[in-house]
This record gives structure tokens, sequence and C-alpha cells, in this order.
């Protein structure tokens, strides 16, 4: 039986590298496409995916809110998480939400085949400094990073953390109501709780935390002489 | 008559995006790929392909200083920019850099093959989010 792999990535230039990469591979299908995390989400519940290989930063669900969605829906469906940056913050985050794969954007030509055969042998893969972190985490506590929510969010529920989002990339109380299934009066109660246990007084406070957290990923502005860019 | 196509981009998986959209056009031929502005202006001017479809941000030297440096050495090769960057002003120093084309990454899946044919016929083509423009001068 062949093994169904579900990907999503906000770009399609970007899946379509990612299936061009994997699909050649025998006894892989890609069963789906998404182009942000709550699609991803739907999809995996109705297409069962074997693997789901998640970008960390998409509109309207992240890749770490959506992977704790998945993994709480079908804990046996394997995620990998395909991020631009390494960072300790990201990494924790990753594994506490219950990936079991790390692969870095710029090295995904490299490691995302790796990555699947790994998980499809029920074997974790992770980039060589991620390991590192795992292991010390492991020495300094006696157990790998421990599971629950993210350092900094800690008095947000889940459904806060997807609030906090779409606040942040610019979408009214009505749009995140229609979004979620909500009431615009839930969705105003959501965001007034969200202000109020983080002590902001502004949407601008908001966006500055939803960035310093890696909730949504902002495009540095452009400057011709000295340029650089991030993977899509 | 096949257009020849360099693709530069600095990471690998958008190459493999760029190609398989490309390669969908029987008459187009991927010739080549390279990863850093440096190795682009080689390849270009060993290769001298049709058109170099290119990065902006990459290592070693940037697709700006490239796509002038190719302007100057293989006048003939038209560039079109594909870039994260979804600016005006980015757009118009990649134009003034000598730039025929200038496609934003997120809407590549739509853009590209449209920018390609306009510039294979030395047309401009630029589009950002939510807007576009093709013309034939």
């Amino acid at each position: 039986m062949k093994l169904r792999i579900l990907i999503a990535d906000d770009h399609e230039l970007v899946r379509r590298g990612l299936i061009a990469l994997l699909q050649t591979h025998e006894g892989w299908e890609i069963c789906g496409e998404a182009s942000d995390g709550r699609e991803a989400v739907e999809k995996a519940k109705q297409l069962k995916p074997d693997v789901v290989i998640l970008d960390v930063g998409m509109p309207n669900l992240n890749g770490l809110a959506a992977t704790r969605q998945l993994s709480r829906q079908d804990p046996h469906c394997k995620i990998i998480v395909l991020t631009i940056t390494d960072t300790d913050q990201v990494v924790q985050e990753a594994l506490d939400a219950g990936a079991r794969g790390f692969v870095l954007k710029s090295d995904a030509a490299r490691d995302l085949v790796s990555a699947v055969e790994a998980l499809q042998r029920n074997r974790m893969f992770l980039t060589p400094r991620v390991n590192d972190l795992v292991l010390a985490g492991f020495l300094d506590r006696g157990h790998r990073p421990t599971q629950g929510n993210p350092p900094d969010l800690p008095k947000l529920t889940p459904r806060e953390g997807e609030v906090i989002q779409l606040l942040a990339e610019g979408k009214s109380s009505k749009e995140v109501a229609s979004l979620l299934n909500l009431s615009t009066k839930t969705a105003e109660t959501h965001r007034s709780n969200i202000m109020r246990k983080l002590g902001f007084h502004s949407i601008r406070d908001l966006v500055v935390y939803a960035v310093k957290n890696n909730i949504i990923q902002v495009q540095l502005p452009a400057h011709g002489s000295n340029v650089t860019e991030p993977v899509a | 008559m096949t257009i020849r196509i360099l693709i530069v981009d600095d990471h690998p998986v958008v190459r493999h995006g760029l190609k398989t959209l490309l390669e969908g056009r029987t008459e187009w031929e991927v010739i080549d790929e390279a990863e850093d502005g440096l190795q682009a202006v080689d390849k270009a001017g060993l290769l001298r392909p049709d058109i170099v479809v290119l990065d902006v941000g990459m290592p070693k030297m940037n697709g700006l200083e490239a796509c002038r440096i190719i302007r100057q050495t293989v006048p003939e090769c038209e560039i079109l920019f594909v870039t994260q960057h979804d600016s005006p002003q980015m757009m118009r120093e990649a134009l003034s850099a000598g730039a025929r084309g200038y496609v934003v990454k997120s809407n590549a899946a739509r853009d590209l093959l449209a920018a390609v044919e306009a510039v294979s016929q030395h047309r401009p083509f630029t589009a950002l989010n939510g807007h576009s423009t093709a013309n034939s001068s």
C-alpha cells in the first residue's frame, strides 16, 4: 500500500517543487495539497494521509497551530514541519505540537526524502542543530522538551492562539468570526480576553507579539543594494 | 523555435517548482540552473540563454547586480525576475537594472507562463499582487 502524503504551503511554486521532489519516489503518493493550515487540517480529516508536510509560515492558521490540531485529530498522522529557521523556540513549539520531522526549507531538496523515509520507519528526522537541542534538553532536564503550551503562550487557549494570528494578519472581528465559524460577538470576546490576558492596549502590541512569537511571519522591506530573501 | 531558459534561485525547492512549471511547455527548454548571482552571470555568458528567470535575494551576488551584468554581456538575453518582493520600489529597481519582466513568487504559478511568453517576444510583463501588466510595446 502506498504512503499517502499531504503537502501544505501557501506558495504554489513551492508546492510544485515539493511534489516534484517526492512524486517520483516509488511507493509514495501525493494525496492532496493545501494552501494554509486550516485547509491542511480539513483535508487531513477527509484524506487521512500517512504524512503531512507543513510549512510553518502560512496565513489563516500557521503550521505550528495546524500541527497541534492535526496531532489531536489523528495521533497516527506523522507530521514534518518545514521552516526557514531552526531557532530554539520554533523547534520546541514544533516538537511540543507533535511534529516528528523538522526540515529547513533551504535544505528541503536534500533532506525531505530522507525525512519522509525516516517517518515511514517510525523514526524522527531532525536537522543536526535540532538534534543537539533535543539532546541538550534531555541532558538538562532528564526528558525531552516538555509537553504543553508554548513557553510564550502560557495563558491562551488554542482558539485564542488562532484568533491572535487572524487579528495580527489584519482581519476584523467579523472576518475572524466567519473564518472560525463563530458569531461576531464570540470573536470579539476572544479578542477582549486576549488583550486582557496579555495586557495589551492596541492591535499594534498584538502584532508585535505575533511576530516575536512566530505566529505570523513578515517580509522585510526591500533594499536594492543588499537584498536578502527568505524562501517563499 | 525553442526558447532556452536559465533558472536562477538559491533555493533548490523553488528551482524544482519553476522547472516543473516551465517544462509544461514543449517549446521551452530549461537549459541549466544556477544558485547565486555569480553563477548566473557565468552560465549566462557561457550558454547564452534566451531568458534568465532570476531571483532577487541570493548569496554572493544579488539578482539586480547579476541582471545588470548579464544585460551588458549578453544583451540579447531577456531577464524575468521571480521574487518574494511584492513591492513597486523593487519592481522599478529591477526594470532599471534591465529586466523585461517581474513576477511575485506567491503568484508565480498564475503569472509565470504568461510572463515568459511575453518576455520571449521582448514584450514587458510586470505583475504585483492584484495588478498585472503585459503589453506589446
